[in-house]
């Protein structure tokens, strides 16, 4: 039961049931401003019917040639909207953005602990691309997965053919 | 912030020139990148570019006196390369002078009045001061040389900005009405390319309230073309507007019939029906519109039966929640049966949910009181549960704590031994889960049973509420613990220890989780009513300080890059956010958390010893609230919260500021008035002084009328404001503030008979009041339970202590405006005995505020400690609660203390 809407500034002093969760990153606030006048269609909330912020997504569309993607920088859910599908409703919605524009896939980064949130990814469609070493930091630091699924313009699936090595940081584009 | 320009016109002998300055000042060096300009305008002492950065190298090394000279310098030479003015648009954004970037692009322009790129520099120069008349012009001016849309719709967006902050109606629409027809020549010229492009225009129709409008402008295959598959949405909020209710009421069928958990959609097709059974003659005749309860009963019980047996939505069960909801406000929901019937329905199917709760709880406030208390434990056990039961499974624990808590929302609130009841049920329920399971969290998910700890400590905190006891605080405090040791990642538990250990008046201990909860950015700004705000009442100064220093950087960052952002909106051309950003911005601007976290550490500075003289308060005007009051869950039944306390304690808090504003102008005209001019020049300034202290006397006295009665305190609410307890101590502060700052004020202008009979009175209330301070102190710990109190008695310390730092301050600047007399007097030159009574009589207020530091020292010498007494919990885990508190109130002692004994030299060394 939920209204998805575009996210506005005014979200930002609200979204703390949300970004409380400890792998929730907080940004600065420029951060999610700068997301907001580049690319608003990719920056939607989900809401409850008592106005509470249920959770977000937040994307981007970037790369050259046939590298032009969508991409996922921030997925959330709080934790009283979890198992209702709500993350898969937020990923369609930037799907078919991404199709609009479009890119030949969509990607992500995601913690490999994450098991729940690679799970949900896997269950979409999306398939680890390649491993990313020490992307997070902190301590120690933690490798990414880098988890695509292609869109209806790669016909040949070209971008979702896995990579067989691990790569740094410095070396994702 | 990086300097270097994307891209570079001079073929490359510049830029090699130029990349070791740019290195220097990309890695922080800026000694080494001002050293490598002087090498290069040594070889080339023409090249702008060079000077520019030179300026910029200066700037961030502190030497903003020279990077002026260079700028001032090089802005004479009216240069016109993109590199230079780049730089030197940097330095003017680095040093808030974004007035200057404007004149500098305005004279570049007239230099190159071809370059779309210098226009266009310029045109963003307009919009980082908020220039949207001179925006309009620059954007007019590009799109005349170089015909894109963007630059055509900037144009019109400025319009439309103007048109927003126009006061004069027939202006702004004026305004609007070229803004549209600007818009409306793209169109009938088929010119409009982009989605953002029409959602502009829309935006100008809705400004003009031309909502037909708007709805023939959906309609217009133009907009399908730009805006695929998104016109029966959009078309809904206007359909309201115009009143087409049986088109809007068939439109959401519609979209519900393949969206039927879209709440947004339920909303727009209630308002329609209860429109058509208001106004029947709008109703429908072929009788396709849903325009009785019973054809919308009927159609949401359609998508029921309609949804796959496999994946229950929630959206058609909450919608005939919803209609019994409104159908309950006009007198008869008859239809629907009872409401708590269809709430136990909701549960019934749902409670495996952790969102069950919160879906239903503004039925359960819409149920009628009696009703619901009425009907209360059928909550609890709709599902064969009851308070005792222990589920074997993790669904059925959900199960078990969703039904537990509609049954607390529905209840009648319970007296406190049942509170400690139900609380040591629920604390049995958890601790059985961790030690014999179910029980399962990882980093990132949340427990179900953790539920049954987090409602414990809400029932220990009504029961401590009721008995006025700290005990059943502190149990609340050890389960909580325990809870976290077990699931890291909950941080509703954090919020929670974070408000009983400041309700425990232990703001060091709440700094603990506090600081776990990772609060950042702008966090910091929704959540500082949380922390940052109670820790100077805590009496911890030096993470207030952190806390507030915290805040202020959020806001500052945001002040700087916020301006940046509106470029980038019309750089992407996206209208809609922009107007959001400039909202935001605003709001930022005006946060009254920020203003208040300014003063406290103002306030706070002058109780360091030898106190600097504090900046005087900035912002002036309304202030906004940006605090997120929603974050601590509430499981109150609808009677028992506090449904006005946002409002409430924004104004409590807002007269609190407005107090310590006063106090700190005081303390900054005070500050002039103590040098060495002549007292004749001192008039007007003195005369100010007055009038602003007869204004805080009045403020003080209307805060002490309005806030006479004590605030209840609540879990999930902010503690109570600041204002109530300085308005209504025994201390008798507004005396003794303008007491105190009328002695600067007639020391000032030499009236030292004046000054004499001020200063004996203050130093008869110093005596005084720290005689009233200490035995209401005796009186709140005479209850034997000095955990209960502490927080209140802390707080009282505190606004004693702010005191003492501003009188403080008063009597140094009594001893610097004195000190000619103290020279005379040394070398027994003449003297007026007015002066030397003066003189006196300043000496012996500073001796009764040293005299009243002393009383001070005993006091928290003497401070009563926590009496903790815990039960072990779970075998093999040590409870840190008593730890946490008692090291905190150690820190917190051993700080506040030395702070008071180095004021007390600090004041020794006055009038020597």
């Amino acid at each position: 039961m939920t209204t998805i809407r575009p996210f506005t500034c005014e979200d930002m002093l609200k979204f703390n049931n949300v970004n409380l969760d400890p792998l929730t990153e907080t940004y600065g606030l420029s951060f999610y401003t700068q997301y907001l006048a580049h690319w608003p269609e990719y920056f939607q909330v989900a809401e409850s019917p008592s106005g509470e912020i249920m959770g977000y997504i937040m994307g981007k569309a970037e790369g050259h040639g046939e590298n032009w993607h969508g991409h996922v920088t921030a997925l959330t859910v709080s934790p009283d909207y979890r198992r209702l599908g709500l993350a898969a409703t937020l990923m369609n919605i930037l799907e078919d953005v991404s199709e609009k524009k479009n890119a030949y896939f969509v990607d992500l980064f995601v913690r490999v602990s994450n098991k729940v949130a690679i799970n949900m990814y896997k269950n979409l469609g999306y398939i680890v691309y390649r491993t990313v070493l020490e992307y997070y930091s902190g301590d120690p630091d933690e490798d990414a997965y880098d988890m695509r699924k292609a869109c209806s313009r790669d016909v040949n699936k070209k971008s979702v053919i896995p990579l067989t090595h691990p790569v740094r940081p410095e070396d994702v584009d | 912030m990086a300097v270097r320009p994307l891209h570079n016109h001079d073929g490359g002998i510049m830029e090699r020139r130029l990349r070791p300055i740019y290195d220097w000042l990309d890695n922080g060096n800026n000694k080494k990148a001002v050293q490598e300009a002087e090498k290069v305008l040594k070889k080339t002492p023409n090249l702008q570019a060079a000077k520019a950065l030179k300026a910029l190298a200066l700037l961030r090394l502190g030497k903003s006196g020279e990077a002026t000279t260079v700028l001032d310098a090089l802005t004479a030479e009216r240069p016109c390369d993109d590199t230079t003015l780049q730089a030197m648009t940097i330095s003017y954004r680095e040093s808030q002078q974004l007035d200057k970037v404007c004149r500098l692009y305005e004279e570049a322009v007239k230099q190159e009045p071809a370059s779309e790129e210098l226009h266009s520099h310029l045109f963003m120069s307009y919009v980082r001061v908020g220039d949207h008349r001179a925006q309009q012009r620059a954007a007019m001016q590009l799109y005349k040389f170089a015909p894109k849309n963007p630059y055509y719709f900037w144009a019109v967006m400025s319009i439309v900005l103007q048109a927003k902050s126009e006061p004069d109606a027939t202006k702004k629409n004026i305004l609007l009405s070229l803004a549209k027809k600007m818009v409306d020549n793209f169109i009938t010229e088929n010119k409009i390319e982009a989605e953002q492009e029409a959602r502009l225009y829309i935006m100008i129709l809705e400004l003009q309230e031309d909502w037909q409008g708007v709805l023939n402008f959906l309609e217009n295959p133009l907009y399908t073309r730009l805006v695929p598959g998104s016109m029966p949405q959009a078309c809904m909020p206007y359909l309201k507007k115009v009143g087409q209710w049986k088109r809007l009421n068939l439109l959401c069928k519609d979209l519900l019939i393949d969206n039927p958990d879209r709440w947004d959609y339920y909303m727009s097709y209630f308002d329609s029906v209860f429109e058509l059974i208001n106004n029947p003659s709008e109703a429908d005749g072929d009788g396709n519109a849903d325009d009785t309860a019973e054809k919308c009963h009927e159609f949401i019980c359609s998508l029921i039966e309609s949804m796959s047996t496999g994946k229950r939505l929630r959206g058609p069960y909450l919608a005939r929640l919803e209609l019994w909801r409104r159908l309950s406000t006009t007198g008869d929901a008859s239809l629907l049966g009872s409401g708590a019937a269809l709430c136990l329905q909701y549960l019934r199917a749902f409670a495996h949910k952790p969102c069950a709760v919160p879906d239903l709880r503004a039925y359960l406030d819409a149920l009628p009181r009696g009703e619901r208390e009425a009907q209360c434990r059928e909550f609890l056990t709709c599902l064969g549960f009851d308070e005792e039961s222990q589920p074997d499974n993790m669904d059925d624990v959900q199960r078990h704590v969703s039904c537990l808590g509609c049954w607390r929302l529905a209840a009648p609130p319970p007296a406190a031994p049942a509170c400690l009841a139900l609380a040591n049920t629920l604390r049995g329920h958890f601790i059985r889960c961790v030690e014999r399971g179910p029980y399962s969290s990882t980093a990132t998910e949340f427990c179900a049973a953790d539920v049954y700890a987090l409602l414990a400590a809400h029932h220990y905190y009504y029961a401590a509420q009721q008995q006025q006891s700290s005990s059943p605080l502190l149990s609340a405090c050890a389960l909580l613990e325990l809870l976290l040791r077990r699931s890291p990642a909950n941080f509703h538990a954090k919020l929670l220890l974070v408000q009983l250990y400041h309700t425990l008046g232990n703001g060091l201990a709440a700094d603990h989780w506090f600081s776990r909860l990772d609060v950042k950015h702008v966090q910091l700004v929704s959540l500082g009513w949380l922390h940052a705000a109670r820790l100077p009442p805590a009496l911890a100064p030096a993470r207030a300080a952190a806390a507030s220093q915290l805040q202020a950087t959020a806001h500052k960052h945001h002040a700087k890059d916020s301006v940046e952002h509106l470029t980038y909106a019309y750089k992407y051309g996206t209208f809609e956010k922009l107007v959001s950003l400039l909202s935001l911005q605003r709001r930022m601007a005006a946060c009254a958390g920020a203003r208040g976290g300014a003063a406290e550490t103002a306030a706070a500075a002058l109780l360091a010893a030898p106190a600097p003289p504090p900046p005087p308060p900035g912002a002036d005007g309304p202030t906004t609230d940006n605090r997120d009051l929603k974050v601590i869950v509430n499981w109150q039944p609808y009677e028992q919260r506090d449904h006005t306390i946002q409002q409430r304690s924004f104004e409590q808090d807002g007269a609190y500021v407005q107090l310590k504003e006063a106090l700190l102008q005081a303390v900054s005209t005070c500050t002039e008035l103590a040098d060495t001019r002549p007292a004749a020049d001192k008039r007007g300034q003195a005369d100010a002084l007055r009038t602003l202290l007869a204004r805080l006397g009045e403020h003080y006295e209307k805060c002490q009328q309005k806030y006479d009665k004590k605030e209840e305190t609540g879990l999930s609410v902010p503690l109570p404001s600041r204002i109530i307890a300085l308005v209504n101590s025994p201390v008798p502060y507004r005396e003794l503030y303008v007491g105190m700052f009328t002695i600067v004020a007639d020391l000032s202008l030499n009236q030292f008979d004046d000054a004499a009979a001020q200063c004996e009175r203050v130093q008869r209330l110093v005596g005084r009041s720290v005689e009233l301070l200490s035995q209401s102190l005796t009186e709140r710990f005479s209850c034997d339970d000095p955990g209960w109190v502490m927080r209140e008695a802390l707080e009282d310390m505190g606004n004693y202590c702010e005191f003492i730092g501003f009188i403080s301050y008063a009597i140094g600047l009594c001893s610097e405006l004195l000190a000619p007399a103290s020279q005379k007097k040394k070398k027994k030159t003449g003297q007026s005995p007015a002066e030397l009574l003066a003189a006196a009589a300043a000496r012996a207020l500073n001796h009764a505020t040293l005299a009243s530091l002393a009383t001070l020292d005993n006091i928290f010498e003497l401070w009563p400690q926590y009496v903790v007494t815990s039960t072990p919990l779970i075998a093999d885990y040590k409870c840190p609660v008593e730890e946490r508190l008692k090291t905190g109130h150690a820190e917190m002692l051993t700080d506040i203390r030395n702070i008071l004994k180095k004021k007390a030299k600090h004041l020794k060394t006055l009038f020597q």
